[in-house]
């Protein structure tokens, strides 16, 4: 005889999957890790008074300005979102087994894989919000600058009799500073690096016990992803020993398990004004969930067959 | 029709354990069975380290059996719909502190497909029945060990499952918690649901169950009814309320006149100190 309430049961891997995540969630944000928020708007306020002195023109003015506040609030967002993606992922599952919590759930009709993408997803949304928070923040201050920099180098250009055409051009180039389409790429970029290092810290908690191993190695990846590429071209060119197909097969398996963070350096371009085209950033965006589904697919083979 | 599917079917389990890298495996469990039907109570009882967690997470499919087999209501352990009617109570539940009392129950009964006013209703049918509707809205970080007894049993029946799995409920609860979690299985069983509890504490499996297993060193070395296990078939009790003394003798007479007949004791029954606690509790109360 089945139960009255088992026959009105909506199951689906999705809704299990968002009930983990909005849990997690809602876990880590009680854990008040929004307060970051705060250290972030004094660094951006703070940007703001890093204006060099610089030779006299109209071009000159507020210049750094602009640079900087990008800067240093892209700075900021990264390293915030990976220490958070790291360290939320790693204090997620040993707190489950240590508290037992991990049983309750895994006793109910959950299947591992649901569990997992759960909490990587719940991290994820943790950054994601967060990461928007700060853009917030950061378009803001960008906004208000910009337009005082665009007022004053129009004032000053208009002093020293630029052409129309010049004023337009001067101003076009600063607007490039400021808040724009490439700048919410950037930002994006940021996300897609949080989420690789949310997913790999994910695959390493799977067969460590404790956060602080679990964090330790996923910076030590993250330290390693931003020289591997180079690495691996030094031993490629370096002689005939690099030449073999074995050499190539190994890199390949490098490049394969271990993101290349160079990639990911694209955020320089954009402080400095340039565009981030669509194509780089769809390329990024591949990567990211390439490697976000690798480690979580990696890490359900580990935990699928994990006793407790 | 009664239903005939046992609700726990465990085939000569075994579980090693690798103790290190090249050492000998522990083996936890060695060859144990358990059957057990619709709407009983089972006890497994036995000392620390004697098995009986082992048992019931492989019967969770929390562990994989090195040999042997479990079944739930005829499914295997091992897969996923084997839990749809299963809830389960891990022996010292912590359950997630930033939660209240019903955001807990939402939880779980959300991971069982609950959703809506279905899951509204259970949720307060469910806190009504362990008695924390007063703390609904408090966090479990505030909660005493016996409410979080409770509302892991609470937990355990969200989604109304046939087989309550219990290890050690009343572990660290004092004596009011643990006689509010004995009449909850009580409940659990007048409502036909069946009830897998391990526990070292004897008494209290004595009072509620059915069904007894004793495991010791992983091996199932006792199995059976309660009533069959513990009942002394060469005696007879008589409990006699307000006799006079007289009465007691002329009994002791009329025993000692019948051949084969041994009067072993007479006496005042006692009562545990368990009851004699309650009671002195209740009457402070009023």
């Amino acid at each position: 005889m089945k139960s009255s309430l088992s026959k009105l049961r909506k199951r689906s891997h999705c809704r299990r999957i968002l009930v983990i995540s909005t849990h997690a969630f809602t876990q880590l944000a009680r854990m008040k890790v929004f307060y970051f928020l705060a250290i972030f708007a004094g660094i951006t306020l703070a940007s703001n008074f890093f204006d060099l002195p610089q030779h006299a023109g109209p071009e000159a003015v507020g210049a750094n300005v602009l640079s900087s506040i990008k800067s240093w609030s892209l700075g900021a967002m990264t390293l915030f979102s990976v220490v958070l993606s790291v360290v939320a992922t790693a204090l997620l599952l040993p707190k489950d087994v240590e508290d037992r919590t991990l049983y309750t759930i895994l006793a109910k009709p959950v299947p591992r894989i649901d569990y997992l993408a759960g909490k990587l997803l719940g991290v994820l949304l943790l950054v994601f919000v967060s990461l928007a928070l700060m853009d917030l923040l950061m378009v803001l201050a960008l906004q208000i600058r910009t337009s005082m920099v665009v007022a004053e180098q129009a004032a000053m250009a208009s002093a020293m009799g630029y052409t129309p055409d010049a004023l337009a051009s001067l101003r076009a180039e600063t607007l490039a500073n400021g808040p724009n389409g490439s700048l919410q790429g950037a930002v994006l970029v940021v996300f897609f690096r949080a989420a690789i290092m949310a997913s790999l810290a994910l695959l390493i908690s799977t067969f460590s016990t404790s956060t602080l191993f679990t964090t330790i190695v996923s910076f030590a990846v993250y330290f390693i992803g931003h020289f591997q590429a180079d690495a691996r071209d030094f031993y490629l060119q370096a002689g005939q020993a690099g030449q073999g197909g074995f050499s190539r097969f190994a890199s390949l398996a490098v490049s394969l398990v271990l993101p290349d963070f160079q990639l990911f350096n694209v955020i320089d371009a954009v402080i400095e004004g340039q565009a981030l085209p669509w194509l780089m950033l769809g390329k990024i965006a591949f990567v990211g969930v390439y490697y976000a589904l690798f480690f979580t697919l990696a890490s359900w083979f580990i935990f699928a067959d994990k006793e407790f | 029709m009664a239903e005939t599917t046992p609700a726990v079917e465990i085939c000569n389990l075994v579980k090693d354990f690798r103790t290190s890298f090249r050492g000998r495996p522990l083996r936890a469990v060695d060859g144990v069975s358990i059957r057990i039907l619709p709407g009983e109570v089972y006890g497994l009882i036995g000392p620390n380290g004697s098995g009986k967690s082992t048992t019931m997470k492989a019967l969770l499919g929390l562990l994989v059996p090195t040999a042997g087999q479990c079944a739930i209501f005829g499914k295997d352990s091992l897969r996923v719909d084997s839990r749809d009617d299963v809830g389960f109570l891990p022996e010292n539940p912590y359950f997630y502190k930033h939660l209240s009392g019903v955001e807990t129950l939402r939880f779980y009964g959300k991971l069982c497909g609950l959703a809506g006013r279905q899951l509204k209703d259970r949720v307060n049918e469910l806190l009504a029945l362990v008695g924390l509707e007063d703390a609904r809205d408090r966090r479990l970080g505030g909660y005493s060990k016996g409410m979080l007894q409770r509302i892991g049993l609470a937990q355990a029946l969200v989604q109304d499952p046939r087989l309550v799995i219990l290890d050690e409920p009343t572990a660290g609860v004092d004596p009011v918690g643990s006689r509010q979690i004995r009449d909850l299985i009580f409940k659990l069983r007048e409502r036909g649901i069946t009830v897998f509890l391990c526990s070292h504490l004897l008494e209290q499996v004595q009072e509620v169950c059915d069904q007894v297993g004793i495991i010791f060193q992983g091996r199932m070395i006792r199995e059976g009814r309660l009533d069959d296990l513990i009942a002394i078939e060469d005696q007879t009790e008589i409990v006699l309320r307000d006799a006079r003394p007289d009465l007691v003798a002329q009994i002791s007479v009329l025993v000692a006149e019948t051949p084969g007949t041994t009067l072993v004791r007479t006496g005042k029954p006692r009562t545990t100190l368990e009851r004699l606690f309650l009671r002195e509790i209740r009457e402070e109360q009023r």
